[in-house]
């Protein structure tokens, strides 16, 4: 492993090129097993490996980042984005002070309207990643986020998410799935969102449940059955949220008679009668113990880091779970260290991906207030805003419908018509030495202009160039690269 | 082969010749067409066959979460249906009360919130289905989905993309329209997993490039040579620039709504304003996809007041405007309305219902044979409960979506778009004929 490791990440361009080609599966196509004729298979425009590792632990690359990792090693860029401890830049840390979901929740933000409350959660999560030096931890964030999905729109369930997402999502994300799990089992904004509030002894509402199982730990082929479901909503009977009077309204509570306190066995397992509030820890200690459970998580991170499937590797992620109690930096390391992650088919960026990249490579200076959220809704993917609890899909065709709302970001973006929006495009322009054309495949694709996998962006580049000499010339060139299909593979 | 699935069928496919039939008779035609399949699953239509003949629009309005159809379609006459519904239940049909269900035969009632889909039964123009599904065992909204949505029996076992995509590569010409197949949204639903040029199409009235108009010319140009490429993203920008192309030549404000037809100012009711604005337009409209969300209704449903009541209403509302708005178009439209499960048959102690099994499907258009209740009626006696206390699925979503296929379009055999399922036809559709 360590070997095949380092000369996979010594080896050149064309090396990682070939691999890709040579085609691993059709993981851009969601459906396992099929044939994909080898003229489908998106181009390999990601051979470089730095840039490849700044599109899939990252959301893409800053001017000179390529140059800094190259400076410092891959493997230990990779280490110190696993660490993820990074401070954040001083001109983050205010922009986040800002926004109120991140510091208080619940009853004090009763006078915040809704919109008012998801749009700063839509602004933390864009400036976090966009900015973030810790953009693994990012990754993770927004990878945990779609797994524990809660839609901010159902009953008030924003005012309770701010705090899911520090107290479950962002505290755990690099740490321990075990107890993430359970942060989640006893999360307000989670509890009400799949109606564990109206779970009632003699009447188990199987909601919670059942999404439980399904999504959060064993996955649907993890061998439970719909008996298992009954028994673990009746072991989660009572635990609700506080709406008393004068009492703290939204907090978690355990409502002692509307808990069913009578034997229940789950997935084999006895829990005695009496168990109260126990009943649901005991639960989280099987669902945590039980084989399913990591071979899921490490299936949705193979698909998640890689774009495929990958046997060997998620056997190496179960067994660092099962090995370190369930540490996710552990579990990460198979698949982001692996030559798979290098070689495996581009991904299609989804439109947080896109936009996010967009960002990051002019450096654009954002508030990431409603503008820039108005695109993204309009490219299918608000934050927060996935009604499902399964989270937003991350598969090739979801997302490869009408590529006209990317289009229209990158026109409106380049052209700096978001009015929040001001990419540093002129400014980077003139510190680049080298033609136009070369300074726009570096900013926007990490890549020597003669490199095949741009050869029909340059082409579009070369003449867009000879053509016009306008103030809008650069502005158009860089919707032109936004706008290229090299753009969205990752 | 499977020949024998479709008996049933055997007259309509002797219609006109097959698309094998064709494909040996005219070379020429032929190879212009073989030369571009664009995705595996145009190998589909080699092994399909097709007819000659008019094909009808078919517009899919899928109901997310599992819609109730036991409050939808109401059993009135069965009394375990009280018995299990204290609270939610939907009174016997009373004409003086106006929170009583509509009667539609006899034993079956309309939700009250439906009432405006009434006329259009009793004008022979919608027919309904109850305790239809699929075999999913799960009662996953996911895995269920996915069942329907791929057209399995179960979310088991390989199909090639969607069940509307093999349609669509089964039926596929050289000439197809760029909007052939298109998704009222931003996300593509499952059943046009993998069809090659359908689109999601959030807003058919701005469906425009943002470029200063004198640069439009050569933003088209441009985008044309950056998504020339034979891979599947540059097949995606290269549908998209097709129907930039074909919208921008409409003049999409000539096609108001028709006297009358009142759309809810819903998302579901923008779409489906939408379908019938593409329609009118003559745009080559073979597919539409309407996602209609929040189904789940765990807690809180409300039996003639309240969350699914709010629903009905928006629904029968969408689709009498739908109605209303095309007119005499409706004769080449079949409106297909389903979801992925039904819910348990008794209410839990939150006033609402858990995940169950069958549930019901509607049909609308002028191919329908409207004005009945289709299906074989499981009971709700404890011994004819599935599971947990389901109501059994006595009909197979696919023998409803097989005949709309079969009758209603050029397809003439549905063994590719509904792999080792036998087909059997519910007499709810007449067989489309040329005008």
């Amino acid at each position: 492993m360590e070997l095949s490791r380092r000369d996979t990440l010594r080896m050149g361009a064309a090396g990682a090129a070939l691999a890709a080609l040579a085609g691993c599966g059709p993981a851009w196509r969601k459906v396992a097993g099929d044939p994909v004729p080898a003229d489908l298979a998106p181009p390999p425009v990601n051979p470089e490996p730095e840039v490849r590792l700044a599109n899939r632990l990252g959301f893409g690359i800053e001017p000179g980042q390529l140059d800094a990792m190259r400076a410092m090693g891959s493997e230990a860029w990779i280490e110190q984005q696993i660490e993820g401890d990074q401070e954040e830049s001083l001109e983050l840390t205010l922009q986040l002070h800002r926004l109120d979901v991140l510091r208080i929740d619940g009853m004090e933000l009763r006078d915040t309207p809704e919109n008012e409350i998801v749009r700063q959660l839509q602004q933390a999560a864009i400036l976090r990643a966009a900015h973030s030096r810790n953009q693994l931890r990012e990754r993770m964030a927004d990878f945990w986020t779609n797994h524990f999905n809660i839609y901010a729109r159902k009953g008030f369930a924003s005012y309770r998410k701010g705090r899911d997402e520090r107290e479950v999502v962002r505290e755990h994300a690099m740490g321990s799935f075990p107890e993430m799990l359970r942060a989640s089992t006893r999360s307000p904004a989670m509890i009400a969102y799949l109606d564990n509030t109206a779970n009632f002894k003699n009447a188990p509402n199987e909601n919670y449940a059942r999404e439980l199982l399904e999504l959060h730990s064993l996955g649907v082929d993890g061998g439970y059955t719909h008996r298992d479901i009954v028994e673990v909503a009746r072991c989660f009977t009572g635990w609700t949220i506080e709406r008393g009077f004068l009492r703290p309204y939204g907090q978690l509570k355990f409502q002692p008679d509307w808990h069913d306190d009578g034997e229940k066995v789950v997935l084999g397992h006895r829990i005695p009668a009496g168990g109260g509030p126990k009943d649901a820890e005991r639960v989280v200690d099987i669902l945590i113990d039980h084989p399913s459970t990591p071979k899921f998580l490490a299936q949705k991170l193979s698909l998640y880091f890689l774009g495929q499937r990958s046997p060997e590797l998620e056997a190496e992620v179960v067994s660092a779970y099962q090995r370190t109690n369930g540490d996710i930096k552990a579990m990460l390391r198979p698949l982001l260290m692996s030559k798979e992650l290098l070689e495996s088919p581009p991904i299609l960026r989804r439109p947080f991906d896109f936009v996010i990249s967009a960002l990051r490579a002019l450096q654009a200076d954002t508030r990431a207030h409603q503008t820039l959220q108005d695109a993204m809704r309009a490219m299918g993917q608000p934050l927060y805003e996935w009604p499902m609890p399964d989270g937003y899909p991350v598969d090739f065709d979801a997302w490869s419908g009408s590529l006209l709302a990317r289009w229209n970001f990158a026109l409106n973006f380049a052209k700096g018509r978001f009015g929040d929006v001001r990419p540093r495009l002129h400014e980077l322009r003139e510190r680049f030495e080298g033609d136009d054309v070369a300074f726009c495949c570096a900013a926007f694709f990490g890549l020597d202009p003669r490199h095949p996998g741009v050869s029909r962006e340059v082409r579009t580049l070369e003449r867009h160039f000879a053509e016009a000499k306008t103030p809008n010339t650069l502005d158009e060139a860089a919707a032109l690269c936004l706008c290229a299909p090299a753009f969205h593979w990752r | 082969m499977s020949q024998g699935h479709c008996t049933g069928y055997r007259a309509a496919e002797s219609l006109g010749p097959s698309r094998r039939g064709l494909l040996l008779g005219t070379g020429l035609a032929a190879i212009g067409w073989l030369a571009t399949p664009k995705t595996a699953l145009a190998d589909l239509a080699i092994r399909t066959s097709v007819k000659d003949g008019p094909t009808d629009t078919v517009v899919v309005l899928f109901l997310r979460g599992g819609a109730d159809g036991l409050n939808a379609v109401i059993p009135y006459a069965d009394e375990d249906y009280y018995r299990l519904r204290p609270t939610l239940a939907i009174g016997a049909p009373d004409t003086r009360r106006g929170d009583r269900a509509l009667d539609l035969n006899g034993f079956f009632g309309l939700h009250p919130s439906l009432r405006n889909l009434m006329p259009l039964y009793e004008s022979n123009e919608l027919a309904i289905v109850q305790a239809v599904g699929s075999g999913d065992q799960t009662r996953s909204h996911f895995e269920a989905m996915s069942a329907m949505e791929r057209g399995l029996a179960e979310d088991k076992g390989s199909a090639i993309g969607g069940w509307l995509a093999r349609y669509l590569a089964a039926t596929s010409k050289s000439d197809d329209s760029p909007l052939r197949a298109v998704a009222l949204s931003n996300v593509m639903p499952d059943s046009l997993l993998g069809a090659t040029g359908a689109l999601s199409l959030p807003d058919v009235e701005d469906y425009r490039l943002h470029a200063d108009d004198n640069r439009r010319d050569k933003w088209m140009r441009d985008l044309q040579t950056l998504y020339g490429g034979d891979d599947a993203l540059s097949h995606s920008g290269a549908d998209t620039l097709r129907v930039i192309k074909r919208l921008s030549e409409l003049k999409t404000e000539s096609f108001r709504p028709a006297t009358g037809a009142a759309y809810p100012d819903t998302p579901v009711g923008e779409a489906m304003r939408q379908v019938a604005l593409l329609l009118k337009a003559e745009v080559g409209l073979e597919v539409a996809c309407v996602d209609f969300g929040g189904w789940d209704t765990h807690v809180t449903q409300g039996a003639t007041t309240g969350w699914q009541p709010g629903l009905f209403n928006e629904l029968a509302n969408s689709i009498s405007a739908f109605h209303t708005d095309l007119g005499d178009r409706m004769k080449r439209v079949t409106v297909v309305v389903m979801t992925e499960f039904g819910r348990r048959v008794h209410e839990n102690a939150g006033l609402g219902t858990d995940h169950g099994r069958a549930s019901f499907m509607m049909l609308l258009g002028g191919g329908v044979r409207g004005g009945q209740v289709a299906g074989v009626w499981p009971g709700l006696a404890k011994e004819k409960l599935e599971g947990t206390g389901d109501l059994r699925v006595t009909t197979d979503y696919r023998s409803v979506l097989s005949e709309v296929l079969l009758k209603r379009t050029r397809l003439a055999s549905t063994e590719d778009v509904f792999p080792s399922f036998q087909s059997r036809p519910l007499g709810l559709l007449d067989l489309a004929r040329s005008a």
